[in-house]
């Protein structure tokens, strides 16, 4: 596997984390999720590949969408967890900080091993 | 800032598009509220464009952050209709799924190809069951130097086949191909679902 096919594949396996980390502060609209993506991660590639993903954490019920129409001269669809989305998002959390402490631990013995 | 009528065409141009590919296998209010949402997006990206120098390479920028319309079609199409068959295991869903990654990529197309026999067989299989008692001396057992080579059903019969069996070959073409029919659906099955966990 090349280095860009692994890193694609970390990608895409913590976008569905870092989306719920971007509402779980409360709701924001595609743009804010993005933009709030792109202040601290590089994990939006294309723009618009969000939004699919967006729908589908809402058709599994962990998000709730709203369109708010009088916010701005267009109408904007707002997403908030749910309430199985904040139970979603803490056990991703917690088994995400497990999965950096053990390979944290793991480079640490290969590099006293050296 | 304020689009120029071309500008405003190009904007529409990019969202007939995407609403034009995303008709082919989302339904009409599923279709209506992405480019809603395609739109708003856009919308705040040109507001927030104010002041750039060249309208039409700021537009071109905040088109190509968001994607090509059929990248953003695709996008939605494998978040859609790959769940809709793994989660309701619906042979449309499946057969929608698995069309869209034949023609999106080359492993998809050899696996639809392996799927599209295993369903073929298996649907001839249960018509031979009910070939059987209509035309009794057409359908049957092929043997091949004495050697059963699969269900057959000729007509006429040429010279040189050997077709053996029994009407009791009825119940085991109806057995045999559905069967292959559950087999083949839990294999198409099983593949989604390998290709939902990779992306």
């Amino acid at each position: 596997m090349s280095h860009e096919t692994w890193q694609e594949q970390i990608r895409r396996g913590t976008l569905d984390l870092a989306i719920l980390l971007s509402v779980s502060s409360g709701p924001r609209y595609g743009l804010a999720i993005i933009q709030h993506l792109e202040a601290f991660t590089d994990l939006v590639v294309a723009e618009g590949t969000i939004y699919p993903i967006l729908g589908r954490l809402t058709r599994e019920g962990l998000l709730a969408s709203t369109w708010v129409e009088d916010e701005a001269p267009h109408p904007r669809k707002y997403y908030a967890l749910t309430r199985a989305g904040t139970r979603r998002l803490a056990e991703m959390s917690t088994a995400w900080r497990e999965y950096v402490r053990k390979i944290d631990r793991l480079m640490a013995a290969s590099e006293r091993g050296r | 800032m304020t689009l120029s009528d071309v500008g405003e065409a190009r904007v529409n141009g990019y969202l007939f598009v995407l609403q034009r590919s995303l008709k082919t296998f989302l339904p009409a209010d599923s279709v209506r509220d992405a480019v809603r949402e395609i739109e708003s997006h856009l919308r705040d990206r040109i507001a927030a464009a104010d002041g750039a120098p060249n309208e039409r390479e700021a537009l071109e920028r905040i088109l190509a952050e968001l994607g090509p319309p059929l990248r953003v079609a695709q996008a939605y199409s494998a978040e859609r209709t790959i769940d809709e068959a793994v989660t309701t295991g619906r042979f449309v869903a499946i057969v929608r799924a698995v069309w869209h990654l034949a023609v999106s990529t080359v492993v998809g197309f050899f696996a639809a190809l392996c799927l599209f026999i295993g369903y073929v067989v298996s649907v001839a299989t249960l018509l031979m069951a009910g070939l059987k008692p209509i035309f009794p001396n057409n359908v049957g057992i092929q043997f091949v130097n004495g050697v059963p080579i699969g269900p057959a059903a000729e007509f006429p019969v040429p010279a040189g086949i050997d077709l053996r069996g029994g009407y009791w070959v009825i119940p085991l073409f109806a057995i045999a191909g559905l069967a292959g029919l559950v087999l083949t659906q839990w294999c198409a099955r099983k593949y989604l679902a390998w290709w939902r966990s990779r992306r």
